[in-house]
């Protein structure tokens, strides 16, 4: 019952998730120190620096608001920079005062809405940018990225005739038929029910691998970043918070916001004594060069604590939350802070049963006291 | 609660027979003009088709497709700039373009025809310029006709073109640009396709509006078929061939509806659903804001501008000349007395027929309200003959009364106000009265303190807009007023053809000041929101 097989692997698995030899493969895409400020109505963007590899893909994660559309539209050139530089494939494109326009930048665009052109049948619109082809070459190409994406059958259809995901995979053959140098996916995933996402998520993976792409994807949705990104930059307020793998995003978050957004986290006070920190719950490793003395809070996710029923235990059930592959349990402690325990679908205890935490945290994760809100 | 609902009457209550009775007598005037030319002597018919009818079909189809050429051109360049472009004064023109719908085509084409005439300022300065003797297009030209018509009608594309530009979602340009194609190829490949059904709306309107024109034909004598209409009732007092001109001209004026409908049904973009993002506007570099800047004042200066100042000069002399008497002031009474009745009457008209068509959509209903629509394809001298014939056979006491002009204007313009009256009804869900009924209130507090309030805009927007169509009526009122009885925009006409322009002019002035707060009245409500 406690060692049941959905129990979430603690262990961090931060070395096996770059792409293979990602670090020789060429950047296709360079931001440097780029901003966009506008007026007051538009989100901005302060000193944003990321690079993309070949074939790499690159989730810009945020609340909405939070520049990652502004930072999207500014490498596909449809926004100028205010201050920094865009490279793509080593060349220029944005510089204060230096706009390439969008459609000699060699990018291909998925829309949220997609933004398949009505009056067009479905081999028209794939074939929209292949202009400069002789008709046989062009009809053989976009008869090719039908195929990839599975949609030969409904070539001749308009796009209103189409559902959501079949509208979304002509959308992605439309850019992916002018073989961009980056692929830029604004919440791809939004339009379509939860089922068919998840499954338009793996085709697209698998997809952006075959093709090799470079792609750069927006989202607010932290599990789809998970499962699309080898790398994920998180925005807030129009700034960088971090750039990592998922997994150091979600087990090593660089600060309190990152913690919070892309999942369940609790913020327990505590204060550093001799290499370790004190709190309500125990004591941590400090693995911080926090000052002794120093007011902290330790960040802890729901599957870091376990809990067992104990009868003279100081906290105490407050609530439960059935999600079907687990339950989440609220936990109370005496000094009113609740902390979150992930624990197997069918462990059920009823609420106010005194427990007693297991935490099996492997790594410390410390904030200032004074950042966190 | 829901009784009415409940228990479906077997025969149709009062109100419905009401609305077959008011669709039944606005459908009568058409039915009386197909059923007098259909029977006319087959000697009639063939004599015009040898003499008259070729020509008239000609002039008329030359006249509308010429006008819809200029106002595609005017139209979609002014709305594409206006919509798409920054340049200094931008906000100004945007608005200042739509000016011209509050002169009427006799005012402008009466203004043309001194400007262009012989000895005008224009032939004169043109004269100065190529040498004596040198003639420009003359106002009494197909040209000119079509020059006139053009300047006055090309906001009805300018606004639904611009309102396109703007409604449509960015992303399509974007994607266009993505897959590589420049501004101009997106332009011309993605947007404009797009905007298809704007424009043919755009285009069917000035269609519609030039074939049933009779004020800028008759006074710049060019012969189209609504012309040669009024000419067979008045020269000739041949009411069978004006019959069969008249049937001619509503099937000219049909085929091109049910051609604009079939465009409409056959290009009927989907939407993808999804976010919207509204296209910004570029800014202008110095050479491009001064060509946009002449381009647009140039418009409106000839469309408008140079039209209101003439009306305005004229009317100061004319003034101090002492035209402006206690005649004159009689025809602004006439005016506002026979629109006022008219509206008011068709209000009171429209109110079951957009009542039962938006609450119980029976098929009857709504066919009685289609029906209600016929007064579109009707122009002026048509509507007008029609109800000569009846008033003069079935009741010939009321021939030359003011009743019967306020009928004619009734038919007409039902169509217009019922535009505005629909939408309103229609947005009063029954759920609202539903609410204040559970809440304890009757029908007729009910119908006071809920329904009214919320149908009153769209009703005083409604009798706002048949008053001004009646008032600036011209080919009816001409026909069917009662001797003596002249209205402002018969003055004009009057005035204006034996080219007493200054005469003319206070009138017409008053006409297109009384217009101007109407037009941005009914515009500001979907301006910006377009």
């Amino acid at each position: 019952m406690f060692q049941s097989e959905s129990m979430p692997s603690n262990e961090p698995a931060r070395q096996s998730t770059n792409p293979p030899q990602a670090h020789h493969r060429p950047t296709v895409l360079e931001l440097r120190h780029v901003s966009c400020i506008y007026g007051s109505d538009r989100p901005a963007i302060t000193d944003i620096s990321f690079a993309a590899q070949e074939g790499e893909i690159v989730c810009l994660l945020g609340p909405s608001g939070c520049g990652k559309t502004t930072t999207l539209r500014a490498i596909a050139g449809f926004e100028p920079v205010t201050a920094g530089e865009i490279r793509l494939e080593g060349r220029l494109v944005s510089a204060p005062g230096h706009l390439i326009p969008t459609e000699q930048r060699r990018i291909g665009m998925v829309f949220q809405e997609y933004a398949l052109f009505p009056h067009l049948r479905v081999q028209d619109n794939v074939a929209f940018g292949l202009q400069h082809l002789s008709f046989g070459e062009r009809s053989a190409q976009v008869r090719l990225m039908l195929e990839m994406v599975g949609l030969t059958d409904l070539a001749a259809r308009y796009p209103h005739e189409l559902s959501g995901g079949q509208q979304q995979r002509v959308a992605l053959a439309r850019a992916l038929v002018q073989k961009p140098a980056v692929l830029l996916l604004d919440e791809p995933f939004s339009n379509l029910d939860p089922d068919m996402a998840g499954k338009m998520r793996e085709d697209l993976h698998d997809l952006l691998r075959r093709t090799k792409t470079t792609a750069v994807l927006v989202t607010h949705d932290h599990d789809e970043a998970f499962a699309m990104a080898d790398r994920i930059a998180v925005l807030n307020n129009g700034r960088l918070e971090q750039l990592d793998t998922p997994e150091a995003v979600y087990h090593t978050p660089s600060t309190p916001f990152v913690a919070d957004f892309v999942g369940q986290a609790d913020f327990i006070p505590g204060t550093i004594e001799h290499g370790t920190v004190q709190t309500e719950i125990g004591t941590f490793p400090n693995q911080t060069g926090y000052p002794i003395g120093a007011q902290v809070v330790v960040m802890i996710r729901p599957d870091d604590i376990h809990i067992v029923p104990a009868e003279k235990s100081f906290a105490h059930i407050v609530a439960r939350q059935f999600r079907g592959s687990e339950n989440l349990y609220t936990v109370g402690l005496p000094s009113g802070q609740v902390v979150h325990s992930s624990e197997p679908s069918t462990t059920v205890y009823p609420v106010g049963t005194p427990v007693q935490l297991q935490l099996n945290a492997t790594h410390t994760v410390l904030f200032d006291r004074d950042l966190h809100p | 609660m829901n009784q009415a609902a409940a228990v479906k009457p077997a025969f149709p209550d009062s109100l419905s027979l009401a609305a077959l009775a008011v669709a039944g007598l606005l459908c009568l005037p058409l039915a009386y003009v197909a059923y007098m030319a259909l029977t006319a002597n087959a000697a009639i018919w063939s004599r015009l088709w040898t003499t008259r009818i070729p020509e008239l079909l000609f002039n008329t189809t030359a006249l509308a497709l010429g006008v819809a050429a200029g106002t595609l051109v005017l139209g979609v360049s002014l709305a594409w700039l206006v919509a798409r472009r920054e340049f200094p004064g931008r906000q100004i023109w945007e608005w200042a373009l739509v000016l011209p719908l509050a002169i009427p085509t006799y005012v402008l084409a009466y203004i043309y025809s001194h400007l262009l005439g012989t000895g005008g300022p224009v032939e004169s300065a043109w004269q100065v310029l190529a040498g004596p003797g040198s003639h420009l297009l003359s106002p009494h030209s197909y040209a000119g006709v079509t020059l006139v018509m053009t300047l006055d009608t090309f906001p009805f594309v300018y606004l639904l073109a611009r309102a396109a530009f703007l409604n449509l979602n960015v992303s399509y340009e974007e994607v266009a640009r993505a897959c590589g194609v420049s501004r101009a190829g997106t332009l011309f490949r993605i947007t404009l396709p797009l905007m298809r059904p704007a424009i043919v709306a755009g285009l069917s309107l000035v269609i519609l509006y030039v074939v049933s024109d009779f004020g800028a034909v008759s006074l710049l004598r060019y012969q189209t078929l609504t012309y040669a209409v009024y000419q067979q009732i008045t020269g000739r007092y041949d009411p069978t061939a004006a019959s069969i001109l008249s049937l001619l001209l509503v099937v000219v004026a049909l085929i091109f509806l049910v051609a604009e409908r079939w465009f409409r049904q056959r290009s009927r973009f989907f939407q993808t659903t999804g976010r919207y993002r509204a296209p910004a506007r570029r800014q202008c570099g110095p050479l491009a804001a001064t060509l946009a800047t002449i381009y647009t004042t140039g418009v409106v200066a000839a469309s408008f501008g140079i039209p209101a100042c003439m009306l305005a000069m004229w009317s100061v002399s004319a003034v101090s000349s002492g035209a402006v008497d206690a005649r004159f002031f009689g025809f602004v009474w006439n005016s506002a007395f026979l629109s006022g009745l008219a509206a008011t009457c068709a209000v009171l008209i429209g109110l079951p027929l957009a009542y039962l068509a938006s609450r119980r959509p029976s098929r009857v209903n709504l066919l009685c309200l289609q029906a209600a629509y016929a007064g579109y394809v009707l122009p002026g001298p048509v509507g007008a003959l029609a109800l000569l014939a009846i008033v003069s056979n079935l009741a010939p006491f009321w021939y030359g009364t003011a009743a019967v002009l306020v009928i004619a204007y009734v038919v007409h313009f039902l169509p217009a106000g019922l535009q505005s009256m629909e939408p309103a009804l229609q947005q009063v869900t029954p759920n609202l009265e539903e609410a204040s009924r559970s809440l304890g209130f009757g029908t007729a507090v009910t119908l006071r303190r809920v329904t009214l309030p919320l149908v009153r805009n769209g009703f005083i927007a409604a009798w706002v807009l048949m008053f001004l169509q009646s008032m600036k009526e011209l080919p009816a009122t001409l026909l069917l007023r009662p001797v003596g009885f002249d209205t402002l925009a018969v003055r004009v006409w009057l005035e204006a053809s034996e080219e007493y322009y200054q005469l003319a002019a206070p009138s017409a002035l008053l006409i297109v000041i009384m217009t101007i707060p109407a037009i941005l009245l009914l515009l500001s409500k979907d301006w910006r929101a377009a």
